[in-house]
């Protein structure tokens, strides 16, 4: 008999399993093409490794002098101290003389010094334009220059909260051989290397709107600590250029001041270690790096690939004197006629090759995870200075220095080479996504390839060196443009891993999210149908005018999605259209002067939501730091008056027990028995530890009873402990308690007051202060919506035939309800302190949860779980297929209403790929979206289950009698 | 199906009354036509006024012209309209010029009430912006209804909640009004855009909107006027 009834009831949610199916499969599959991801490697580089590789066993070898031999680890070290400065979003033309674009910008050629060393002395000191990979923002690039890799908007592996990298890096390479690393300036460094520098001068990098702080910190600890001895490598990281693109743009005089304390600032530097540069003296040799982190367009925006975001520049200078002249002929270079007539190259770098050849000049083992290759100019310009091999010149006087120079660079290829397809190699055996096959096969070729050219010709013609021959020379040649060609494809084939959307593999993912559209739609139909037939005899409405409002708000909020504006404003825009229903709903009520009181205060609601969704938006300007000060918006208003600080910590209160009062009010009626009086009494003493919990923590009360430290996390993990004892009661009483009540709509009420009265504890005491007012505000206006849903029905006839608009305004609201709550579609719009309300240490899984029921909690668990009220009040009839037949079409109404929805994201995204925010605004935007669908899909479902349940109890008996 | 046959029977069982109360303030095509030029002109001399005159525009001083306009089209709204008022017996010109004035700040009210709630940006820099435009908005909306219907509450359900206008008058209060709102909800939706043109701060778009909408409804319902007044005439004949 039950398993009959089980099957019934699961046949009735087929169709929305199917949904759910057919959505997961679109989402992931548009994924896959549109969120590169990537996965994280563990391993690291050890100085041990190059062992396996085919290029020790030369080096080795050609070494004479036993003493250097033992210091060095892959390469020979080139220079010993490294002075990096970082200009963030230092565009390219802020660098290179004006002669190498058309027209003179206001903001170009500001930066003096760098131009005028860079044409004076070219063979020490060179511009590069230097080109980045998206997505351009600070914390991937940083990720990308010290990783040597390509970081995607998911890197798989990513801890959860702090962005510290894991992967094998430049710096941490640094530390591991015994380099000692400073840095000063924005502290995206320390978040990234927690435990990594000797000495750290960190700045806040969250306002945006302080031009001067993390500068003024650099400069206060760059010069001093250039005259110390205790360091190898130093880092400064200025901040100026970027926040004054923020917000001024970069054609405006705070940026033109910005660069002109700049180049004061790098002149100074540059003087220091002139003068110290001396043999024997502190500097050396030193290399100094001016670069920049990634571009900006005109209005100081960054994150996208246009060419103005992803040109910037390294400035390199070598301090040892005398500069030798070093081959040019690796790379394309561009020259022009600078200012004064004199002749200028700019050479081009990757910042793919940074990492790797930065270390191969410091001489540490290059990141395990780099693809890059070693740049011949850059590489030239530390290394062109390396005493190369003291033997050779006694050796083979006519060997020219460059031919020595290409030895040694040719044997860091080949380390490189094999460092690269070791990578490669590991990478597809172990990622869950890997290379393709074909791909790895054909860079397996092209390295076996210049492998056995350098084993079996290369290798042993720089054996016999000593004997000088002419065929050095091509051979060497034609061995690095073996190596060269290898990592040339290795790094376009991770490039169209890693930074290309596969537009195919979108493509097919909106087209099943399409199918699964229009079978949602049809069976919506279907279900009309089928139970119209066998209730009574309606014909089809047609449509009504309900229908083409709800249709036109669905597909102006579903339109407003194509512009990242709206996007921004998306609380706005649904308040706006929830309001405009709310005008409409009241034209209704005037047309039949029913109800008017309820419109109007569902009016006042939405102005109310309006009201609190702007001071969420506003907090959105600001950034996550300020979450963190301020833990909820009531906070953020009620600072400052006194008044309102005490009416901020006493009406949540005095809600949150109206609320228990109201549950009270609703077990006190007589339907409630057995189960589900359990229910509602667990949610009502939830209520109240809730409100003594908020009570001890606020600094008003001291309350004596409450000591602070068992009140913290006590009771926040006895009210979790009670929900899930409520959700055990309603599974115990789903399966077991057969209570065979008479009314069917007066069971699907109890049921979903039981289910509604779980889940709302554990909201509001995640969503904090807000919760009760938020959720006082969300039961008015579900009541409102219902209410005035009954404005048109007489209530005598049956109308078969769902009105789409109540539900629309059902998803509206939780739409507004999301952002009122202070969210929004960004990462940094979580709230993270949800996570740890009643426990301290950090779980995975267990904080997941939790960060989840807070996102999504007002917007999509309460509303859905609440959607059979809409059919539960609607009707004097109580007949039980009746019901049925509307609970699945409003469950069904309100899933397509969110995947019409997330189909438009979809949409929009894919327009969009290339777009400046794409990575800012629209791929969190899609991945929050596409997030709420599926948790959509598996609440209609699961709710469905539940509240199908009840009514199939009856439907054996109900048959019986109609026998 | 359903909705069809209400609205006919609905419109069966209004159409005897309002046949009877139609043709007592009924107005003749031309008339109709007058008054929605006047208006037009009104609102076109407004502008011009504030162009030429003080050297403003919506853009540049939004809220001093749109105070221009709505004292400009303040008396020819109230004074055109108070001519066609209900119940001629009962009521005299003063009388519904008074009705118009006194609808006017309660009009004001609803508007400014209804566009907070859609969202409007609340503030003191807004404040005067806002109560100009909800007074035109009034002038639009609710003044020429509350001079031609005072207090006649049925008549308000048929024009605004309903959209049955009857008889040439109704129709030259219902359209309109609603054009106006229309065009200033659709208004509305330049603002959140980044494009950083001054037009796209509240209240100038919304303005811009509402105009239009009046506008373009007042040339449909001079048409919709036009049609009937040779439907009646072919008729006739």
């Amino acid at each position: 008999m039950q398993k009959w009834w089980r099957s019934r009831k699961w046949e009735q949610t087929r169709v929305l399993w199917l949904i759910l199916f057919l959505h997961v499969a679109a989402i992931l599959i548009f994924t896959r093409g549109f969120l590169l991801t990537r996965t994280e490697l563990p391993y690291y580089s050890h100085c041990s490794d190059l062992s396996h590789s085919p290029c020790f066993s030369s080096s080795s070898s050609s070494s004479s002098s036993s003493s250097s031999n033992s210091s060095r680890c892959w390469t020979k070290p080139a220079v010993d101290r490294i002075v990096i400065i970082v200009l963030d979003a230092l565009r390219f033309d802020f660098v290179a003389p004006s002669a190498f674009f058309g027209e003179s910008k206001p903001w170009m050629d500001r930066l003096k010094v760098l131009q005028k060393l860079a044409s004076e002395r070219g063979s020490s000191a060179r511009i590069f334009k230097a080109i980045a990979d998206p997505p351009t923002t600070s914390l991937q690039r940083l990720k990308g220059l010290t990783t040597g890799g390509l970081p995607t908007f998911v890197d798989v592996g990513n801890s959860f909260g702090a962005p510290a990298i894991v992967e094998d890096n430049f710096i941490h390479q640094l530390v591991q051989n015994g380099k000692r690393v400073v840095m000063m300036g924005d502290d995206t460094w320390t978040q990234l290397f927690p435990n990594h520098f000797k000495k750290s001068y960190p700045y806040p990098s969250f306002n945006v709107k302080d031009l001067h702080t993390v500068d003024n910190g650099c400069i206060e600890h760059l010069l001093p600590t250039l005259y110390e001895e205790d360091w190898d490598v130093l880092i400064a990281h200025f901040l100026g250029v970027d926040h004054a693109g923020h917000i001024f743009g970069v054609d405006s005089s705070p940026m033109i001041e910005k660069l002109e304390q700049y180049n004061d600032i790098l002149e100074k530097v540059i003087e220091v270690l002139q003068n110290q540069s001396g043999p024997g003296d502190l500097h050396d040799n030193t290399i100094l790096l001016v670069m920049g982190d990634h571009g900006q367009t005109l209005n100081g925006d960054h994150g996208g690939g246009s060419p103005e975001e992803v040109e910037t520049s390294i400035f390199a200078m070598n301090f040892k004197k005398p500069p030798l002249s070093i081959p040019l002929e690796f790379d394309s270079l561009s020259c022009e006629q600078d200012l004064d007539r004199r002749k200028m190259c700019i050479s081009s770098i990757q910042q793919l090759d940074f990492a790797v050849t930065l270390s191969a000049l410091i001489g540490v083992p290059f990141p395990f995870g780099s693809i890059g290759r070693v740049d011949a100019n850059l590489y030239a310009l530390g290394a062109g200075t390396l005493d190369l091999e003291g033997t050779d010149i006694e050796n083979c006087e006519n060997q020219s220095k460059l031919e020595q120079w290409m030895q040694n660079y040719v044997n860091v290829l080949c380390i490189n080479s094999w460092q690269v397809k070791r990578y490669i190699d590991v990478y597809s055996a172990s990622s869950v996504i890997g290379f393709s096959h074909e791909d790895m096969l054909q860079i397996a070729d092209i390295y076996a390839q210049a492998e056995e050219n350098w084993s079996h010709s290369t290798k042993r013609l720089l054996l016999q060196k000593n004997e000088c021959s002419d065929s050095l020379l091509p051979a060497l040649k034609m061995q690095i443009d073996l190596f060269v060609n290898f990592q040339t494809s290795v790094a376009e084939l991770a490039r169209s891993k890693w930074t290309e959307f596969n537009l195919n593999m979108m493509g097919i993912g909106f087209g099943i999210m399409l199918v699964s559209l229009l079978i949602h739609f049809f069976s919506i139909k279907r279900v009309t149908r089928q139970h119209g037939a066998s209730v009574t005899s309606c014909e089809d409405s047609g449509i009504s005018f309900g229908l083409i409002v709800a249709c036109f708000v669905v597909v102006i909020r579903a339109s407003s999605f194509l512009s990242n504006s709206y996007i921004l404003e998306e609380g706005k825009v649904a308040s706006f259209l929830l309001a405009t229903t709310g005008i409409v709903k009241l034209r209704y009520s005037v047309m039949k002067k029913r109800m008017l009181l309820e419109a109007v205060v569902f009016l006042l609601l939405t102005t109310f939501c309006r009201f609190t969704i702007e001071v969420g938006l506003s907090k959105q300007a600001a950034t996550s730091q300020f979450l963190n000060v301020y833990p909820s918006w009531m906070m953020s208003i009620a600072s400052g008056i006194p008044a309102l600080v005490y009416a901020a910590e006493v009406v949540p209160l005095l809600v949150l027990i109206f609320l228990a009062y109201l549950l009270y009010k609703t077990i006190s009626s007589s339907i409630f028995e057995g189960v589900w009086k359990y229910v509602i009494m667990g949610a009502i003493l939830s209520y109240m530890l809730i409100a003594v919990h908020w009570a001890s923590e606020s600094s008003m009360w001291s309350l004596a009873l409450v000591s602070y430290g068992i009140g913290r996390n006590c009771i926040p993990q006895i009210v979790y402990a009670i929900g899930f004892g409520q959700l055990l009661l309603l599974a115990y009483g789903q399966v077991f308690n057969k209570d065979k009540c008479l009314d069917c709509k007066k069971n699907l009420i109890i049921r979903t007051v039981g289910m509604l009265s779980t889940w709302s504890p554990v909201v509001i005491l995640l969503s904090g202060k807000q919760g009760p007012l938020v959720a006082l505000a969300s039961i008015i206006a579900g009541y409102c919506i219902i209410r005035l849903d009954n404005i048109e029905q007489d209530g005598t006839s049956d109308v078969l035939a769902v009105d789409p608009l109540p539900v629309t305004q059902w998803n509206l609201l939780a739409v507004c309800l999301f952002f009122c709550t202070g969210h929004w579609c960004a990462f940094d719009g979580l709230r993270y302190g949800a996570a740890f309300i009643g426990f301290d240490e950090f779980i995975l899984v267990r904080q997941a949860i939790f960060l989840t029921i807070d996102t999504f909690g007002f917007s999509h668990f309460l509303p859905i779980f609440g959607l059979p009220f809409l059919v539960a009040h609607q009707y004097m009839s109580s007949k039980k297929q009746f019901i049925l037949m509307r609970l699945s079409q409003v469950y069904m109404i309100y899933g397509l209403i969110t995947a019409a929805t997330v189909m438009v994201t979809m949409l929009c995204v894919t327009i969009h790929r290339r777009h400046l925010m794409v990575w800012g605004l629209f791929a969190p935007k899609f991945v929050f979206d596409v997030v709420g669908l599926i948790l959509t899909d598996v609440l209609i479902c699961l709710a469905s289950l539940f509240s199908f349940g009840q009514v199939e109890d009856d439907v054996p008996q109900n048959e019986s009698t109609e026998k | 199906m359903k909705t069809n046959a209400t609205t006919s029977s609905v419109k069966a069982s209004a159409e005897p009354e309002a046949e009877v109360s139609a043709s007592s303030h009924s107005i003749s095509a031309s008339e109709a036509l007058f008054v929605h030029l006047i208006s037009g002109l009104g609102l076109g001399l407004a502008v011009l006024l504030a162009h030429y005159v003080f050297s403003v525009n919506l853009v540049s001083h939004p809220s001093l012209t749109l105070r221009l306009i709505w004292v400009i089209e303040c008396p020819i709204v109230i004074l055109l309209y108070s001519r066609y008022r209900k119940n001629r017996e009962d009521c005299s010109y003063l009388k519904a010029v008074g009705r118009g004035l006194l609808g006017l700040p309660v009009g004001a009210l609803v508007s400014a009430l209804g566009a907070i709630a859609l969202g409007t940006p609340v503030g003191t820099q807004y404040f005067s912006k806002t109560i100009s435009w909800s007074l035109m908005m009034s002038l639009f909306t609710i003044v020429p209804a509350a001079s031609v219907f005072g207090v006649s509450w049925k008549d308000w359900q048929r024009i605004f909640a309903h959209t049955k206008p009857v008889g040439s008058v109704d129709l030259i209060i219902c359209l309109p009004a609603h054009g106006a709102v229309i065009g200033a909800w659709f208004g509305a939706w330049p603002m959140p855009l980044d494009w950083e043109r001054p037009w796209q701060e509240w209240p100038i778009c919304v303005s811009y909107g509402a105009i239009a909408g009046y506008l373009i409804a007042m040339v449909a319902s001079s048409c919709f006027i036009l049609a009937r007044a040779t439907l009646q005439h072919v008729k006739r004949d």
